[in-house]
């Protein structure tokens, strides 16, 4: 990768010409390799290909919307989701996981009634505390997040969730570029996750926060990999 | 037919299907699928192509929702970019060009433009202004080859010049409307 990409030999305007083509979809298919390869290298090559795609894109009015076979939709959700997932499509959330999850019922409720009255949750008076309720369609309990800016914390009620073997449950904030960034795992035993300054400054009114189920450990990638269970914003 | 969603809406379900949902997932297939179809239809023109097409671009849609980024592209822009990358991939694989193009040269054309300085189009609609600046078979070249997925050979044998000279070509009106288009 060179740093000074208009000194080099081809010169910009070849790599103009060549992005364009790429984008207008005419090169052959080995040099359309050769061209995605050199947009994952070169950085500056890679702007190019989004700057003409984002400017040729008002050539998609000429593509007339048609009328999709209904199976084909099933056929989607079985390649992605499996049995399960054509025969109920737009299910949200691994029911599977639900049973499996152990919730201490009288811990919860307890947790639950202790945390509307406000006691249990670690706040500093003058710092505001930002709540967001976390439900999910299929979720058969839902989670209340308390956002303490004074501290950067974030309280999760109820805490007492037991982690069925082989999962974890990952805390993501989708801020207002809809990017997930991970607040953390979901503590077993103890609701509170300690975020640091940069998550906190990027929380606020109207944020979404969503719970992911994830392999043990949390995400390997850094983004959601497994099913949205709860999701809320802050208020 | 559904409703046309807004870029805004568009931009969130992609982003709740990043993060895994269904439902989001769901409904952006019911509100974009008609249109994606119709580009799998014009670039592939068999119907079972087109049906395998929408499948595998719906896929590759649910795992690349992640690499979404909202504000950088348009979502609607984004997801017909995903259609016509898997379309023209298709064709390429199933019609491969078999003459070996060579480096043509990429030369602007020196000509000067005496209407182009004076252009000032609006935002938007401004590729169709930077177009009536080519000659008007150059400038149907681009839109052809955006929107039907012609190759280099396809597009040679309906101008009547040969292949590298389409190139030639080509490559000069791209630059030409790049300049135009940064002007």
């Amino acid at each position: 990768m060179s740093s000074d990409t208009t000194a080099m030999e081809p010169g910009p305007e070849r790599d103009i010409a060549l992005a364009g083509e790429y984008v207008l979809g005419v090169l052959p298919a080995a040099e359309r390799r050769a061209a995605e390869r050199r947009m994952e290298e070169d950085a500056s090559f890679a702007a190019m290909v989004e700057s003409w795609q984002s400017e040729l894109a008002v050539l998609d009015d000429h593509f007339a919307p048609e009328n999709v076979p209904p199976a084909i939709a099933a056929r989607i959700e079985r390649r992605l989701f499996g049995d399960q997932g054509a025969r109920s499509p737009g299910l949200w959330g691994s029911l599977a996981f639900w049973r499996g999850l152990t919730l201490a019922s009288i811990l919860v409720a307890a947790g639950l009634a202790v945390a509307m009255s406000g006691i249990l949750v670690p706040t500093d008076d003058r710092a505001p505390v930002l709540i967001a309720d976390l439900a999910g369609e299929n979720a058969p309990i839902g989670l209340i997040a308390h956002f303490n800016s004074g501290n950067n914390t974030i309280h999760i009620v109820p805490a007492a969730l037991q982690d069925d073997g082989g999962h974890s449950l990952e805390l993501w904030a989708v801020p207002g570029d809809g990017v997930p960034r991970s607040l953390g795992l979901v503590p077993h035993d103890g609701g509170l996750i300690a975020i640091d300054r940069s998550q906190a400054e990027e929380l606020g009114e109207g944020v979404t926060l969503a719970v992911s189920l994830e392999p043990s450990g949390g995400s390997p990638t850094g983004a959601p990999t497994g099913p949205v269970l709860l999701a809320g914003a802050l208020q | 037919m559904s409703t046309i969603a807004s870029d805004d809406e568009l931009g969130q379900m992609i982003s709740r299907i990043a993060m895994g949902d269904r439902a989001a997932f769901s409904s952006l297939y019911q509100k974009t699928s008609p249109k994606l179809f119709g580009v799998c239809l014009r670039i592939l023109r068999q119907q079972a192509q087109a049906e395998d097409a929408l499948q595998e671009i719906y896929v590759k849609i649910w795992r690349r929702a992640a690499s979404f980024a909202a504000g950088k592209a348009a979502p609607m822009a984004w997801l017909v970019t995903i259609a016509r990358n898997h379309c023209i991939d298709v064709i390429r694989a199933r019609r491969p060009d078999p003459v070996d193009i060579d480096d043509a040269p990429a030369v602007a054309d020196e000509r000067p433009d005496p209407e182009a300085a004076a252009v000032s189009a609006g935002e938007g609609r401004r590729i169709d202004m930077c177009l009536e600046e080519l000659d008007a078979d150059r400038a149907s070249a681009v839109v052809s080859a955006y929107v039907e997925g012609y190759s280099y050979q396809e597009l040679a044998e309906e101008h009547g010049v040969p292949l590298n000279t389409m190139r030639t070509w080509l490559r000069r009106s791209l630059i030409k409307l790049k300049e135009c288009l940064q002007r």
